[in-house]
């Protein structure tokens, strides 16, 4: 075609404006699929038209189309936010509300949050002048509407409408927060939800005076609310408005409602407050938080709900370095005896998790004294996860008290964990021994173990018992965790007491506890150096390539892959090379192949 | 070859389905392979044997936590491994990917699902429209299903069949003989292998399934020794706990589909033969649920139980 070159640009036009005729008929199509195809493209379709076009010819179709489908609704939702730069700017931007009105009061949620959501990104583009002719009215329909759907979706708007305008359009204002009002007050509590999800919004982009002056008595309203599904709602707007208001402002109006919420009698309000409060009194000080907010917390501690205990105890660390140590002992420290031996697992579990926090706000003297005690329960929780809870984070007890004053509980606490019925559980503290034996120093994980007949210390006889575990991850996990101890306590550790046990495990009469054996040392290779590489992993490996099981064959072979590269080439040529070689010819077509993989990623 | 492989391998471990135009290249691939065993595939131990999966991919990656992964441990599958669970084409797949990438290391026979009519009924074939807007996945999938071996045997001491024995069969020789390459048929010795259960009866049962039979302890005794077996692995029923011997241990069914179509509570089991023949089940649950992708958007289909 080069001798035709002019007629290129021709074609690619002509192209174009087929590829975008046959968009649009993909737009009407009857198969979904090929809406959606052609829905994705819409910004591609309006650059392509030029912005006239677009407003006059695509955005009408659209906005006349009443698609079924709730897939390409909530994909039609989310592309008409692309429409936005290809409109011609900010004084037409506005036609794209036309199509999202009808989205926007569709019955599914997720179209009409989409439709918000864009509507919002369109006001954004708007000029305040433009929110005035178009965005506010729309609100307005909107808050009108007979069906709830309507008004659900006007409440989100609001935010954007207040944002962009500007303060001296007083009266377009006035009438915002007068559709704002009604809505709080709305019949449906669904609209009422939505309007409590949206106050604290409209507070972050509104001033002070208008937050204490209009807002606070819409907000106060909501806190009365008869369902319990818009109070829950209201708990997360006081930290909103807490942070925006005053100190004075906040503990004089929003303490109060706050300290009224966690006495509700929904439980689900109460959790809302719990998962809350801690933030609450963080916004206002303990100062004032003591005046209240503080014994409120401590109730919601001793809930009657399971649920909301859970939440609350998660919190108690940062509680009580916020309430200080006196207090905490007086009054918090009662309800954490109480928690220990709740009697809901998970309570305990949430326990577990924070209440080792508690150790520096708490000092030696009482730590030793009073929570010691509640430690030792929660080590000896018949629920695995609380006892992984607490040993997880025994760093932070370590730092105040030091590990030995826990050791006689500790060690038998890890042991059972580490033989639990569960092999996630046994797992999970394979991965933490490591992790423990940094933190906490290794002395006691060296103590003899009273239950082995050999007479080992528990962190060997652990070791050793994960190694030869029936099942397949707990095996990988242990020969990876030698790995790791080894970097902590070094290759002389690991030639005394690993290397002489795990030839033991070579001689096991099933295939994959020797499999487990290649996997530990060729994990080991990189922490020991070459000496030991020659020394003692290698004749383990060689022997291995003899083994009646092919597996067993091809796996010494890869595991031979991570010496080559700890060793010099010399020692590889005259070592390892020969047997990799060797195993080229083995009558199984996987050792050929590992056996080939490794000698062509050493070369 | 095998690094092509390789890359469908590890998508199809995360999940993620294969291009149609691959799954056409891995099932031609898989047929030459098949096409290659013997209806009674001789297989040496070590290996793992595994009971029904029926697409529940994530309790599969499960079973090969507990069991070790493919190459390093040796699998026979014996059959069911689509239907009822939400991946039945990731789980067929995936291990038709290993038995094509590692044939010594991975066994698959076929089951009374791996075939055209019950597919169509119990969700592959539906989940293969849904997913590549065709139904040429499916094809490809069940003309493989033609190529599946009806049987193994292991160290010739431990026959394994999906479902059972039948009565057109006395030894295993004759089983050699059926032309196995063709969808199952409604009687005869083919069905009766896929098809029948072990049960306190004495001689031949009807089955309630409507195909096979039901078979007694004095039927499989007289199979065992004419065969000069030590016992007869099988799957295809659902047991809750995972494993479950019968007729004074010349039989034992095997189920790896634990809390079967993601509600029936069981727990699932393999059965790992060491190279002495020494067993070992290993009993597992369903993965929890963070091990899990996002669940499939479409309610439960009405095929469930």
């Amino acid at each position: 075609m080069s001798h035709d070159a002019p007629s290129t640009t021709a074609h690619a036009e002509e192209d174009d404006a087929i590829s975008v005729g046959a968009l649009i008929d993909d737009l009407k199509s009857e198969d979904v699929e090929l809406r959606l195809k052609s829905i994705a493209k819409l910004g591609t379709i309006a650059k392509a038209l030029g912005a006239e076009r677009a407003r006059s010819e695509l955005v009408p179709f659209l906005a006349e189309r009443d698609d079924e489908d709730d897939e390409c609704l909530l994909a039609i939702a989310g592309e008409l936010a692309t429409l936005i730069d290809a409109v011609g700017g900010e004084e037409h931007v506005h036609v794209i509300l036309a199509p999202l009105e009808t989205l926007i009061t569709v019955e599914e949620t997720v179209v009409r949050a989409k439709a918000v959501e864009t509507a919002c990104a369109v006001g954004r583009a708007m000029t305040p002048g433009g929110i005035g002719k178009y965005f506010v009215p729309l609100i307005e329909r909107l808050a009108q509407g007979d069906w709830f759907t309507a008004r659900v979706s006007a409440c989100g708007l609001f935010a954007t409408a207040f944002e962009r305008s500007e303060e001296s359009q007083l009266e377009l204002r006035n009438t915002l927060t007068g559709m704002f009002r009604d809505l709080c007050a709305d019949e449906t509590p669904m609209v009422r939800r939505a309007a409590a999800q949206n106050l604290g919004k409209i507070a972050i982009v509104s001033s002070g005076d208008f937050i204490v002056n209009e807002l606070l008595t819409m907000f106060a309203a909501l806190t009365s609310d008869d369902q319990d599904s818009v109070r829950l709602l209201v708990v997360e707007d006081c930290v909103v408005l807490g942070k925006l208001l005053s100190a004075t402002d906040c503990a004089n109006k929003i303490v109060p409602i706050v300290l009224k919420l966690a006495a509700d009698k929904s439980w689900r309000v109460r959790y809302a407050v719990a998962q809350q409060i801690y933030e609450m009194c963080d916004v206002v000080g303990a100062e004032v938080a003591a005046k209240g907010l503080f014994d409120a917390y401590v109730a919601l501690l001793g809930d009657s709900e399971g649920e909301v205990r859970i939440s609350a105890a998660g919190k108690i660390s940062e509680f009580c370095s916020l309430a200080g140590a006196v207090y905490s002992a007086e009054k918090i420290l009662p309800k954490v005896h109480e928690l220990a031996n709740d009697s809901s697992q998970h309570v305990r579990a949430a326990l577990a998790e924070a209440v080792l926090g508690l150790a520096p706000t708490m000092g030696k003297d009482t730590t030793v004294e009073k929570l010691l005690p509640v430690f030792f329960i929660l080590l000896k929780d018949e629920f695995p996860d609380v006892r992984l809870n607490i040993i997880s984070k025994l760093e932070q007890v370590n730092t105040v008290i030091g590990v030995e004053m826990l050791s006689t509980e500790l060690l038998p606490a890890i042991k059972e964990l580490a033989e639990d019925k569960h092999w996630r559980v046994r797992l999970a503290i394979i991965e933490y021994i490591p992790v423990l034996a940094q933190q906490i120093g290794t002395t006691f994980l060296f103590q003899k173990d009273e239950g082995s007949d050999s007479g080992d210390d528990l962190l060997n006889s652990l070791c050793l018992q994960w190694l030869q575990d029936s099942v397949y991850s707990i095996r990988e996990a242990a020969a990876n965790n030698l790995f790791r101890l080894t970097e902590i306590f070094g290759a002389d550790w690991a030639l005394e007491y690993i290397f002489p046990r795990i030839k033991e495990l070579m001689s096991s009469h099933h295939y994959l506890y020797r499999l487990t054996v290649l996997r530990a040392v060729s994990l080991l290779a990189p922490a020991v150096g070459e000496e030991v590489i020659l020394g003692e992993i290698l004749p383990i490996i060689k022997h291995a390539t003899t083994d009646t099981v092919p597996n067993v064959r091809f796996n010494a072979a890869k595991a031979l892959s991570p010496l080559i590269k700890a060793i010099d080439v010399a020692k590889f040529q005259s070592e390892i090379r020969p047997i990799l070689v060797g195993l080229q010819s083995d009558p199984d077509a996987d050792v050929r192949y590992f056996a080939s993989e490794v000698l062509t990623s050493a070369a | 070859m095998s690094h092509e492989l390789d890359g469908w391998i590890a998508a199809l471990r995360k999940c993620e389905p294969l291009e149609e135009d691959d799954v056409k290249r891995l099932c031609q691939m898989a047929i030459e392979i098949l096409v290659e065993e013997s209806n009674v595939q001789t297989i040496d131990s070590p290996v793992t044997i595994c009971g029904d999966i029926h697409g529940q991919f994530y309790d599969l990656l499960e079973l090969f936590k507990v069991g070790g992964d493919c190459p390093d441990t040796n699998y026979l599958f014996m059959g069911d491994f689509v239907d009822r669970g939400f991946y039945s084409v990731e789980t067929f797949l995936l291990l038709l990917a290993l038995k094509v990438r590692y044939p010594d290391r991975m066994y698959l026979i076929r089951g009374n699902h791996e075939c055209r009519q019950i597919t169509q009924v119990y969700g592959f074939y539906d989940e293969c429209l849904r997913k590549y807007g065709s139904v040429n996945v499916w094809r490809y999938c069940t003309d493989v299903f033609d190529y599946l071996s009806l049987s193994a045997l292991i160290d010739n001491k431990i026959f394994c069949v999906h479902g059972g024995l039948s009565p057109s069969i006395t030894t295993i020789d004759q089983i050699r003989t059926i032309d196995r390459k063709q969808e199952v048929p409604h009687e005869g010795a083919m069905c009766d292998l896929l098809w029948s259960d072990p049960e306190d009866v004495s001689g031949w049962g009807l089955s309630p399934r409507g195909a096979g039979y039901l078979f007694g302890d004095d039927v499989c005794t007289s199979f065992t020794q004419t065969n000069s077996v030590d016992m007869i692995a099988r799957a295809h029923q659902l047991v809750m706990e995972g494993y479950k011997w019968m007729f004074n241990k010349r039989l034992v069914t095997v189920w790896s589909a634990p809390n079967y179509c993601y509600r029936c509570g069981n727990v699932a089991a393999i059965l790992e033969l060491d190279e002495n023949l020494a067993h070992d089940f290993k009993v597992f649950e369903a993965a929890p649920q963070e091990a899990r992708g996002v669940p499939a958007k479409r309610a439960t289909p009405d095929y469930f139980l």
